[in-house]
């Protein structure tokens, strides 16, 4: 199974796992970090590696949607963003930290 | 050797020669801006130094390199060396994009005793399609480089400085796109080259079916797209950081912005890369309004037809052609240089809730009205 | 090795590295600078791939905007000490790890085992490698069949635009007292 193939030949697979490894990288930032903005980095980069499989995907199967896909990804990444960064600043004001530790006063 | 082999090589050779063109114009601008001050103010400016100062420049980099090596005590080592090495490389990939001349067509010819093949030789780094986009979005890397210098100093001016400087750059980046999508729907292209092409000759246009032709304009975009033309230049006074939005260094507020804990060498990268971006603006900005490389009214094939009049069809007048045209490229960015510089001296700088107010309530909504003005002029025509 | 080939692997273990450094450095801000190098590999990636319009907007909304605004927020709070940069526990940490390693694992192995038939839609199928330059084609696309989704997105930008304003200017926060 493991031939020279799988260096020298690039194909979809590749992007894919590719874009799978960048993935995980996100959610194990979601999972790992307390820092709030990180938080918001970790999420960035999940989308990202959903943007590279799309990309991928519409480069190997000739079809331009998945381009158009990428774009509305972006959109709503660059709002969610926005919004995040109001909150996370907000929260600053109010407890002078952006450690997710330091407001878990909705934990019920 | 192979074409592909052949193509990679000429193209590093292009792009270390633009490099060094670029960062070899700068000492000659520092001359030119301390000798124009001079003039503008009606001092001497700095003449003792070689036939009318000329060799000052060199002096200046004398003193540049034999100046103390410092470090900050409170910096971060990485971010702080970093930071300006990395000012020079959005500057320069971005210059690397623009076309400096007419592409000199080649014909076979004998050298080193062999043939080789027709090939076409373009005066530019490499073409893109996408030129622009690609153009807007190296350029916008530069902040990261002023950011990093602010906090790798560890110093609160250059924090300050840093912030001030990245904040109007983004801000002024949306103004500046939204004025380039005004020039995009009138060539309805992203890639320069064909840019310029399509402002050979003299002014003409298509106007419902009917050709209108104005002989004594060249077909250059100023001439359709006046108020982007503006809200442009103005925008890269901003992006550069130049007088009059220097908000970043404003001398009696910040000290000297996000390069104060720099000196000697490092300094003198940040401020190639700071020239690096007023040259790439004046290069943008012959290249959408002002006919690119063209000579006014004349298209490159007619002035190579002159050329071969005077020297003889040849690969050496397509020669002499494709450099003529890169001279013409050079003199009117010249222009757009002097203006930066004069600009410089003449204006005081903006407050910065000022600096604000201009970018987001003045120039946005002039792009935006601008945009929608040229894609209901252009509907109009081609109807 | 051709250079496309070259080219992946290089783009491939950078962007990589750079996704890893996001999640282990403890400081937010080298944290976020990871980021934007993850952000140009991902862009040279949509090169490889044909999607040059996308790598520049890429490159503009993420690397020129939205990452400056986190490396800008970052160094406001100037956050000295980063006490608890991670989830507290070894043992919860664990099995966070092991969750991801899991999940990743599934994935490339999901991937791995269709990779047959991945293959046979591409020598068999729609076909036609989008070569060149499709920025054109693209953008008939976007304003024709999808433009009810574009719109969309506009509104969703313009009431986002408001409501981080909103939120940013509220005296107390979020949590204000009176």
């Amino acid at each position: 199974m493991l031939s020279t193939d799988l260096f020298t030949q690039i194909g979809l697979g590749h992007y894919l796992v590719l874009s799978a490894l960048l993935f995980c990288c996100g959610m194990a930032g979601v999972l790992l970090r307390r820092n709030a903005i990180v938080l918001l980095m970790s999420i960035e980069l999940m989308l990202n590696a959903v943007n590279v499989s799309f990309v991928a995907f519409s480069r190997y199967l000739g079809q331009q949607e998945g381009q158009i896909m990428v774009f509305f990804v972006m959109t709503i990444a660059a709002a969610e963003a926005a919004v995040g960064l109001a909150l996370a600043v907000s929260i600053f004001k109010r407890f002078r930290e952006v450690n997710i530790r330091y407001f878990e006063h909705l934990k019920g | 050797m192979g074409r592909d082999s052949f193509e990679i090589i000429v193209n590093g050779v292009k792009m270390i020669v633009i490099f060094l063109m670029m960062v070899q114009v700068v000492p000659i601008l520092v001359w030119l801006e301390r000798r124009g001050s001079a003039f503008i103010q009606n001092r001497f400016g700095p003449n003792r130094v070689g036939p009318l100062g000329l060799l000052q420049l060199l002096a200046d980099a004398v003193k540049f390199l034999t100046k103390e090596e410092f470090f900050p005590e409170k910096g971060i080592k990485f971010l702080y060396y970093a930071a300006p090495v990395s000012a020079l490389i959005p500057a320069t990939l971005a210059f690397l994009a623009i076309p400096l001349g007419a592409p000199i067509k080649l014909d076979t010819f004998e050298m080193f005793g062999q043939t080789w093949g027709p090939y076409t030789f373009l005066i530019q780094g490499y073409e893109i399609g996408v030129g622009i986009v690609f153009i807007l979005a190296v350029s916008s890397l530069a902040a990261y480089t002023i950011l990093m210098a602010g906090w790798g100093s560890g110093n609160k001016y250059a924090l300050l400085g840093a912030l001030r400087a990245s904040s109007q750059t983004i801000s002024y980046e949306l103004a500046m796109g939204l004025s380039i999508v005004g020039v995009i729907l009138l060539y309805g292209t992203f890639n320069l080259t064909d840019m310029v092409t399509s402002q050979q000759g003299p002014l003409s246009f298509l106007f419902q079916g009917h050709t209108v032709t104005l002989g004594w304009l060249p077909n250059w975009g100023i001439f359709y797209q006046p108020l982007a033309a503006l809200i442009f230049y103005a925008a890269a006074f901003a992006e550069s950081n130049r007088l009059p939005f220097d908000l970043a260094e404003g001398e009696a507020e910040l000290v000297a912005g996000f390069h104060v804990e720099y000196g000697g060498f490092k300094f003198n990268l940040f401020f190639i890369g700071e020239y690096g971006h007023c040259l790439v603006a004046s290069a943008l900005m012959v290249t959408f309004f002002f006919g690119g490389y063209q000579i006014p009214l004349i298209t490159p094939d007619e002035m190579l037809v002159h050329v071969q009049g005077l020297m003889g069809a040849g690969n050496a007048a397509a020669i002499v052609n494709g450099l003529l045209h890169h001279v013409v490229f050079l003199i009117k960015m010249a222009v757009f240089v002097w203006i930066f510089i004069q600009v410089r001296w003449t204006l005081p700088r903006f407050r910065y809730d000022q600096l604000m107010d201009l970018g987001w309530k003045t120039m946005l909504p002039w792009a935006l009205a601008n945009t929608i003005l040229t894609a209901a002029l252009i509907y109009v025509a081609h109807t | 090795m051709t250079p496309d080939v070259f080219l992946f692997w290089f783009l491939a273990l950078t962007t990589v590295l750079a996704a890893l450094g996001v999640i282990i450095s403890a400081n937010p801000i080298y944290s976020v600078l990871s980021l934007v190098m993850t952000m140009v590999g991902v862009a040279a990636i949509f090169v490889t791939l044909g999607a040059y319009f996308l790598a520049g907007v890429q490159l503009i909304v993420y690397a020129g905007a939205v990452l400056v605004l986190f490396v800008m927020v970052l160094m406001l709070f100037d956050l000295k000490h980063e006490i608890h940069a991670f989830t507290r526990g070894p043992v919860t940490g664990a099995i966070k790890i092991a969750a991801v390693g899991l999940l990743g694992g599934m994935i490339v192995g999901a991937i791995a085992l269709s990779a047959n038939s991945l293959m046979k839609t591409e020598n068999n199928g729609i076909q036609t490698v989008i070569e060149g330059d499709s920025t054109k084609a693209l953008g008939k696309l976007l304003f024709s069949q999808y433009l009810f989704g574009f719109e969309a997105l506009g509104v969703l930008l313009l009431v986002v635009a408001v409501g981080a304003v909103a939120l940013a200017r509220a005296k107390g926060g979020t949590h204000a007292q009176h």
